[in-house]
């Protein structure tokens, strides 16, 4: 038999990680078209790639240990998770009026982030040792306690936006874990219950302030205007596009969050619909290599992971891409690979390691 | 090792179902971003054009500059009218019609009074300045004919907006314009430092304007319009809009009829020069003149370049704010240093006394007293009265240069003030130390005793004078000098916030002996109220004042020379330094420099303005001091208005509107 290391290197898929590392060299460039204008040091673009040799740094550890390692420290890394997000609801630092962000020195990062990962990795190893074709109750709340805590502890932050990207997780679970038509039937009609009447029994000052969370791009001049100034720059980009450094709404400032959650449009823009067709392409291919990988993953653990971390990039690109033209509100979902942002960018490249890890460790008889 | 799972066959079933949808998902926004960026792509692209959200910049109230009482404004704005270019308007009228541009530039010379190329280097210099997406002003100030003529054309030339904007005045002209300093469009280092600035706005550029502009500037709001493709502003989008915030106003700690004599002083005289008043007891600049002055209004102006070089190019440096800007000997003032420095030293003491008999040789070299006559055996209170120059060469010499800078130092000369104002000038005080390293040479003895009578490479501001004067006067004390009282905060709200601004303490002279400071003031009293004191024009009845004359050489005489008589450029500075009350046993309320250049001498030209400024604020003081409560019949005066009511100050004369511009 071959030592286990040259094997599962060998095996590594580089045309995921390449597809991986074009994404996030397009997003430096759209950053960099973003802000040469209003930020001539390009302290911003400096910052992202700094965020992604970490991240790629990362990455390369999370490829490397077995992901079953992980699994065995799961319990340990999640309890980090919730004692940080703890720590912040008690002790945080209100940041654009949310306790998100630790300040270490002149680094901040956002630890719901890390969570995300962390959670995956928790709700995989419960998966791996129940495989049970259906979830009885039991174990259904037990999932959805693993994926309540974290949540629970965001909205007190309060962020809206970062806990409800938690409901991918929530439907991986009630998907893929299996559940009775009848649970379905009762879990939706209780869910949408319970929101028509909190709904009903909010005020009008409260109804406005979970729709600004929901908004947490907190722009001052409100959503119409946002997504508008969004639009004129894609729709203006036509076909073809204005080309690298050309566009005028993103440069001259009209779109705000122009290099963060609105990096989309800057792309719809410069690059035309030639350009979003080969990044959703990208997107797309991205997505159907992990899900296949999902498929022959070694054991059922190693696909609720693959399938889990997916999960985010299918909501995060979905979400963010369709707010761009309106299909959706606007929300605080930034751009896999693509948006501005240390934490979210260094969490999605540890989430491409970790699907990476997964398939390479496919064989059985290592 | 589980190998196989009887799950599989539902995991696979359900990532292939998830595939699928995705594939779905993708294919629809793909379709979502077709229509957008090809069925209407054309919808979007002329609204990108036309930029149909634009912002428009409500600009912020500067805020005010107030004298001492907040009762006179010194910075004002006013409202006035500005006409602006849209040159996104601008630029389809130009494609639809090639002769747009010329009727525009030719309708816009029209209505300015100006030759159509002075319109087209308007377009081009603001062109460049200004963002394309925002208006450009092309003219400032507009009459009302103006606006009519304008705005009576609205539909031919759409591009052309009449903006209300305030304007910056300063109401009294000339008066305080080098403290109050003006404001100006942003230049590229401006911008570099304040990035919250666009080019065209407007920033304070010297003075009490560019200081504390981050009070005075406030925040400019700005409103969202939405445009049609043809530049017709439609309606506002009112839930972004972002109300200005007005700019804080600053108080100065001037007194306004001080400043008003003091410049008025200068200007019937026709006076170079500069006059600074100070409060001893905590470094508040009372006054602050510097002569000849300029007219702030002139600068705030975008379009007028003439005049502004007119201004640059005056022979007599209007833009110098002389009061710490202007360095000059400090002449026979600087006697009261050497005093101090000889007392304290002990180099002298209280009884010393040289004998004055017209000249003296020192290390080889023969130095003359300006009384050819000489002043006989004198000690040093008598010395500093009528300014002996034997006897401080005497002290210089004993003292030796070293021990002149330190003490030098410590009040103040050589070194900046602090003072909260742009461009102050440190000045230079000699050494060996400073001869060796700067100049490469050797100090020459024979040099200092030059400097023991303030002459020499020794070079000071009036300010600087002012501050010694103002240690003196309090004891030993340095303060920070400063312009400004208070900076004054309205909120929206209509509640006002008062930052009181500190007076500062920078050093207490040390080794400074309370017999030695006594001396001194005792001589600095008799120059100015015994017979035979130099300072005799300051002298007030009822008002202890005390002081130092100093006339300072500007072209090397051989022999004793009257100053009448000489062209303009040859005749002596005048200095003349005070404090008052000053009775050895008063606390001094207020110091008085005056310096005049080539006025003559210092106890003729400068120290009339001295008396004037003392008189004008110790009045009321001086009435009630005259005032016998006791007696039935002063009491009867006050009653029927005849005298004055004690305490009360008595109201200011008016001053003719104009005056001073």
């Amino acid at each position: 038999m071959l030592p286990a290391r040259p094997r599962t290197l060998s095996t590594l898929d580089l045309n995921f990680l390449g597809t991986a590392l074009v994404l996030a060299a397009i997003g430096c460039m759209l950053i960099y078209s973003a802000t040469y204008f209003s930020d001539p040091g390009l302290t911003t673009l400096r910052k992202q790639v700094t965020w992604m040799v970490i991240g790629f740094a990362l990455l390369l550890i999370f490829v490397m240990v077995d992901y079953h390692l992980f699994f065995d420290i799961a319990p340990i890394l999640y309890g980090i998770g919730l004692a940080l997000l703890a720590y912040l609801v008690i002790f945080g630092r209100l940041t654009a009026n949310m306790r998100g962000w630790i300040h270490l020195g002149g680094f901040q990062f956002q630890p719901s982030e890390f969570t995300k990962i962390f959670t995956s990795l928790m709700l995989a190893k419960y998966f791996d040792s129940n495989d049970r074709a259906y979830l009885d109750l039991r174990s259904f709340l037990r999932v959805m306690a693993i994926i309540g805590a974290p949540v629970l502890l965001i909205l007190a932050q309060p962020d809206f936006g970062t806990a409800a990207s938690f409901f991918p997780l929530v439907a991986v679970a009630m998907f893929f874990g299996g559940i009775r038509w009848r649970v379905w039937v009762v879990a939706i009609l209780v869910g949408t219950l319970v929101a028509g009447l909190s709904w009903g029994v909010l005020k009008t000052y409260q109804k406005e302030r979970i729709l600004t969370y929901l908004d947490s791009n907190r722009d001052p001049l409100g959503k119409g205007y946002q997504v508008t100034q969004a639009k004129i720059a894609i729709g203006s980009g036509g076909i073809h596009g204005k080309g690298f450094r050309n566009g005028t709404q993103g440069k001259l400032g009209f779109i705000p969050a122009r290099h963060t959650d609105f990096i989309f449009a800057v792309l719809g823009e410069e690059w035309g619909f030639i350009g979003v067709l080969i990044v959703l392409g990208l997107y797309l291919f991205l997505i159907v290599q992990a899900l296949g990988f999902a498929k022959h993953a070694r054991d059922r653990g190693g696909t609720f992971l693959v399938i889990s971390l997916v999960s985010f990039f299918i909501f995060h690109v979905f979400i963010n891409v369709s707010m761009q033209i309106g299909v959706l509100p606007t929300t605080g979902i930034p751009l896999p690979l693509l948006s501005y942002g240390g934490s979210s960018t260094m969490m999605f490249l540890i989430a491409i390691g970790l699907i990476l890890n997964v398939d390479m460790r496919r064989f059985v008889n290592e | 090792m589980r190998v196989y799972r009887d799950d599989q066959k539902f995991l696979t079933f359900r990532i292939n179902a998830l595939l699928w949808g995705i594939v779905a998902v993708f294919i629809f926004l793909a379709g979502a971003f077709w229509f957008v960026q090809s069925v209407q792509a054309e919808k979007w692209r002329n609204l990108s054009e036309a930029n149909a959200l634009r912002e428009v910049i409500t600009p912020a109230k500067r805020g005010l500059i107030l004298d001492r009482t907040g009762q006179k404004i010194l910075a004002d704005n006013q409202p006035a009218y500005t006409l602006t270019v849209d040159r996104v308007v601008m630029k389809p009228l130009v494609k639809g019609d090639p002769t747009h541009r010329v009727k525009l530039v030719n309708f816009l010379a029209q209505v300015l009074g100006i030759p159509p190329a002075e319109v087209e280097a308007r377009f081009e210099k603001q062109g460049k300045l200004v963002l394309f997406t925002r208006p450009m002003p092309v003219a400032e100030d507009l009459t009302m004919p103006q606006v009519a003529s304008v705005q009576a054309q609205a539909v031919a030339f759409p591009e052309l907006n009449v903006e209300p904007v305030q304007r910056r005045s300063y109401p009294y002209g000339t008066m305080a314009a080098h403290m109050l300093g003006f404001i100006g469009e942003v230049n590229e280092k401006d911008l570099v430092v304040h990035k919250e600035l666009r080019q065209g706005d407007l920033i304070g550029k010297r003075g009490v304007e560019m200081m504390y502009d981050e009070y005075l500037r406030g925040a400019d709001g700005a409103q969202y319009w939405e445009y049609d493709s043809h530049g017709r502003r439609l309606a506002e989008y009112r839930p972004a809009r972002k109300e200005p915030v007005a700019g804080d106003n600053v108080w100065l700690t001037i007194d306004f009829d001080l400043q008003r004599r003091a410049e008025q002083y200068f200007i019937e005289n026709e006076f170079v020069g500069s006059a600074v008043a100070l409060d001893p007891r905590n470094g508040e600049v009372l006054a602050m003149v510097s002569s000849p002055a300029f007219n702030p209004n002139v600068y705030s102006k975008r379009f007028t370049p003439d005049v502004w070089k007119t201004i640059a190019s005056n022979p007599f440096k209007v833009e110098l704010n002389r009061a710490i800007q202007g360095l000059y000997s400090p002449g026979s003032v600087f006697k009261a240093v050497m005093a101090m420095a000889g007392l304290s030293d002990g180099a002298i003491d209280p009884s010393t006394t040289f004998t004055c008999g017209g000249s003296a040789v020192f290390f080889g070299r023969r130095f003359r007293c300006y009384k050819r006559e000489g002043h006989g055996t004198l000690a040093v209170s008598n010395a500093l009265k009528v300014s002996c120059d034997i006897f401080f060469y005497n002290t210089g010499a004993r003292l030796g240069v070293d021990k002149i800078a330190e003490y030098a130092h410590q009040l103040t000369f050589g070194e900046i003030s602090k003072i909260d104002l742009d461009g102050e000038k440190a000045g230079l005080v000699p050494s060996t130390r400073w001869a060796n390293e700067k100049q490469h040479r050797k100090w020459y003895p024979s040099e200092t005793i030059s400097v023991a009578i303030g002459q020499g490479p020794l070079i000071v501001t009036p300010l600087q004078v002012a501050n010694m004067m103002a240690s003196i006067a309090n004891g030993g004390t340095v303060y920070r000098p400063h312009v400004v009282k208070m900076i004054e905060k309205v909120e929206p709200n209509g509640r006002v916030q008062r930052l009181q601004v500190a007076s500062e303490v920078l050093h207490r002279i040390p080794n400074l002996s309370t017999p030695a400071l006594k001396v001194v003031k005792a001589g600095l009293w008799k120059v100015v109220n015994e017979e035979g004191g130099t300072g005799g024009n300051a002298r007030v009845t009822g008002l202890n004042i005390a002081g130092k004359t100093g006339t300072v050489q500007v072209v090397a005489q051989h022999g004793w020379i009257k100053a009448e008589g000489m062209a303009f450029r040859e005749r002596d500075h005048a200095w003349f330094a005070s404090y008052a009350p000053g009775a050895p046993d008063d606390t001094p309320q207020m110091v008085v420099v005056v310096f005049v250049e080539h006025g003559g001498h210092g106890g003729t030209d400068a120290a009339p303005l001295a008396r004037l400024l003392y008189e004008s604020r110790f009045r009321a003081q001086m009435q009630n001091a005259r005032l016998d409560l006791n007696n039935p019949d002063t009491l009867r005066a006050i009653k029927e208005g005849d005298a004055p009511i004690p305490g009360q100050q008595p109201k200011a004369p008016p001053i003719a509107p104009g005056a001073g511009h």
